[in-house]
């Protein structure tokens, strides 16, 4: 290198690091806002529940003392709890195979031409859209047990006879149905969006060298579709059982828990318990139980999913 | 000339600075407005009869601007009225005057002590009716946490027609009444789907239902000293009642009920007897519904002892936050309303009935004659009603609901535990279990007992419940 290239290379490094810092900071601009959100949002509170579920906070009263693990076996004693967690998991992984199959009809329905398609995408995803309190509304009507949509026209078809009629929100069976059933309506058009994105993802030509290779429909399914759709069926997926264990709101609105606590999942338990009932330490408790369940089944699927993307 | 990032950057600094600005402002505003005015914010339910709400806002109102006060006044559902609260205790910040519908002793330690404005409200009107009292003081810590101004009976709806078809046309006097009715109702009325309408479920009024039916079976939760005894040959008996009432006459269907349900099943006609104010049935008149002509009331229904008990329906409990920095305003305001218990009766549409029975004697009247001079004025309205029933004195019973009318905690006062054990629906899931023989009624009886002692066990650490050494 001659003394003029170097002189002429000198300013040039100095602007390029100065380029990355000014990067670097612009990125810490830009991330701040996320950041302050999560730690304000989510950190902060739930860090509270954890130290809350470990005292005997009552919602009227900012004193408390420190119990232990008190609340958790306390809550473990109780057929109601133990109850509410056995529906969390039915709730979150029946919903979700559910939303799996539905959404993959739908998303290889929706990549084929057709008239209307526009149409059909749009109300497929209006659930998705609507308020899930408004939504729940109209399903508290179709559901309720004295003036049922479902069952007056189940009546008319000659399905229920006399005397014959299904309590959906007075049987803990029917119940859950009805719970899982607007909660698939719910998560539906979310996943139907991201699997057809992941099915448009793959390139033609791989579906065409399998044809030419004289592969079948469930050949190409389970050696090319899912490998290749992995990542993001495991984000789906992530997505979908972590909300869904988390959620409370179609519980809440639907049954309330209902009939005598039989459908209550872990997140409406800890509402009634501790913001109705006031006891807040047993509500944290009840909130956070299945979050070390969480923090493992998430740390599993990213690193399935992020194995899957290497390959 | 800028660049992108320097575009960002500038950007990002006034967004900052707008945020700021944002967040200050307000502060600033305020302070300077409340520096020159007094406010007062009050929290109040949606009232169940709408009416109320109309003549509520702009009365506050008014009172405010004659004193010069800045009233606020912002509506939730009643739903929503312990989950508010317990929000602006945890932000220490909020309302000023709290309307709870139920019980507020759980917020007792952050409550103002209102026995100075209960004090003179008696001194002016008479003592307040006993299950007001009950509701809103606490005698173990002497508190005088909340301050009622009306309460309102829960009377028994019944289908009149169908009623008379079976051979009883006044209705159900007891208990076991509904039992013998309930094959008689399908029988006349095999077109209704809940021959007999008593809420089972996780909802206000199957929570009163069920309490009903306890205490006339010589049950209860506590007794008189705040010890558990629901554990009780006596729970029992009321227990085998509600699971033989169950099965003959009604359905899953109030398994599943909400604080609405029962109103529309009744204006429906889809069940011939359910436990209600008059609020469904003003509904009933407002859309002028066919149900209207055959809609009618029985007190409370007696138990196999000749126990007739029945809880108020709402009992009012206002509140003023202690970090409310408008206390004095708060306690004048509900002395005033107070003051106004026959605007509050009328606009209510008889709905809502004065705590204080005083407040709504005829003006003049001498202080030892106040509550007697009170209670004949709530007759005439009940006797001869000003909105329209017809004949006019199908709400006269309502005058006479004092006596079988009570509060939640009987025979004991109310408190924090006997509230957690209300909103948890302790009780109504017993009786549910029991009535669909999800258990039997003893092991539903353990694990409901279990329960309340747990909790009252909870409060009495706390120092806010007595009792415990005759826990059963």
């Amino acid at each position: 290198m001659t003394t003029t290239e170097i002189a002429l290379a000198t300013p040039s490094r100095s602007r390029g690091a100065s380029l990355s810092r000014r990067d670097i900071r612009l990125g810490e601009i830009l991330l701040a806002p996320a950041l302050a959100y999560i730690f304000l949002l989510v950190a902060v509170p739930f860090l509270l529940a954890v130290f809350l579920s470990l005292t005997n906070s009552s919602a009227g009263s900012l004193q408390f003392s420190f119990v232990g693990l008190q609340n958790f076996r306390a809550v473990l004693g109780s057929p109601v709890f133990r109850r509410a967690l056995w529906n969390t998991f039915v709730f979150t992984f029946v919903s979700q195979f559910l939303v799996m199959v539905l959404g993959n009809i739908l998303a290889r329905a929706l990549m084929k031409p057709f008239r209307g398609k526009l149409l059909v995408r749009f109300l497929i995803l209006l659930p998705w859209a609507a308020p899930i309190s408004l939504a729940t509304l109209g399903w508290l009507w179709i559901f309720d047990s004295t003036f049922s949509v479902i069952n007056w026209m189940l009546k008319v078809v000659g399905w229920l006879g006399p005397g014959q009629w299904y309590y959906w929100l007075g049987d803990p069976v029917l119940g859950m149905v009805a719970i899982i059933t607007v909660h698939v309506w719910r998560m539906l058009p979310f996943s139907t969006v991201i699997l057809l994105a992941g099915l448009t993802s793959i390139p033609k030509e791989i579906h065409e060298a399998a044809d030419i290779d004289g592969a079948g429909p469930l050949s190409k399914t389970f050696q090319i579709t899912i490998p290749m759709m992995l990542p993001i069926l495991t984000v789906a997926i992530l997505f979908g059982v972590v909300f869904t264990f988390t959620d409370m709101s179609v519980v809440y609105l639907l049954t309330r828990g209902g009939p005598y606590n039989s459908t209550h999942v872990l997140a409406s338990l800890a509402f009634q318990d501790g913001v109705l009932g006031g006891d807040v330490g047993r509500g944290a408790a009840e909130a956070i139980f299945l979050v070390p369940l969480l923090v493992l089944m998430a740390v599993v699927m990213l690193r399935i999913s992020r194995r899957a993307e290497v390959v | 000339m800028q660049s992108r990032r320097q575009f960002i950057l500038k950007g990002a600094k006034l967004v900052a600075v707008g945020a700021a600005a944002a967040s200050a402002g307000p502060t600033v505003f305020v302070r300077g407005a409340g520096a020159a005015d007094k406010q007062l914010k009050v929290l109040q339910w949606a009232h169940f009869v709408p009416a109320y709400d109309k003549w509520f806002d702009p009365w506050a109102k008014d009172w405010g601007a004659k004193r010069g006060v800045e009233v606020t006044v912002d509506h939730v559902g009643f739903a929503d009225v312990v989950p508010r609260a317990t929000a602006e205790v945890a932000a220490q910040s909020g309302h000023d005057v709290h309307m709870f519908i139920g019980l507020a002793s759980a917020f007792e330690e952050h409550v103002v002590d209102l026995k100075e404005v209960a004090g003179a409200l008696e001194k002016k009107y008479g003592k307040p009716v006993e299950l007001a009292h009950r509701s809103t003081y606490n005698p173990f810590t002497k508190k005088q946490f909340a301050l009622s101004d009306m309460w309102v009976p829960d009377p028994g709806n019944y289908h009149k027609k169908v009623w008379t078809d079976i051979g009883i046309p006044n209705g159900p006097v007891t208990y076991e009444d509904l039992v013998k009715a309930a094959p008689e109702v399908k029988k006349v009325a095999p077109q209704m789907q809940i021959p007999i309408g008593v809420g089972l479920s996780q909802d206000i009024d199957s929570n009163m239902a069920v309490r009903n039916i306890l205490w006339c079976h010589g049950g209860s939760i506590q007794d008189k000293e705040g010890n558990v005894v629901l554990n009780s040959p006596e729970t029992l008996k009321a227990l085998e009642y509600a699971k033989r009432l169950y099965s003959v006459g009604m359905t899953q269907a109030v398994l599943s009920w909400n604080a609405a349900s029962n109103n529309q099943a009744f204006n429906a006609q889809e069940t011939s007897y359910i436990l209600n104010s008059i609020s469904a049935y003003r509904t009933a008149q407002d859309n002028k519904l066919p149900v209207l002509e055959n809609y009618f009331f029985v007190p409370a229904l007696k138990g196999p002892t000749g126990i007739q008990l029945a809880s108020e329906h709402v009992m009012s409990g206002y509140v003023v936050w202690k970090f409310s920095k408008s206390q004095d305003v708060a306690k004048e305001f509900l002395v005033a309303l107070v003051d106004a218990s026959r605007e509050s009766m009328l606009a209510s549409k008889l709905y809502n009935f004065p705590s204080f029975y005083g407040a709504a004697a005829d003006p003049g009247t001498a202080m030892n004659k106040k509550s007697e001079s009170g209670a004949a004025w709530i007759a005439k309205q009940c006797n001869a009603d000003p909105f329209g029933s017809q004949p006019g004195d199908k709400l006269s019973l309502l005058a006479k609901a004092l006596p079988w009318s009570t509060n939640l905690g009987y025979p004991g006062f109310a408190n924090p535990a006997e509230g957690e054990i209300f909103d948890t629906y302790v009780i109504t899931d017993m009786f549910a279990k029991t009535a669909t023989g999800a258990l039997s009624p003893k092991d539903a009886l353990t694990e409901a007992s279990n329960r309340c002692k747990e909790i009252f066990a909870k409060w009495r650490k706390k120092g806010m419940v007595a009792g415990g050494s005759k826990d059963r």
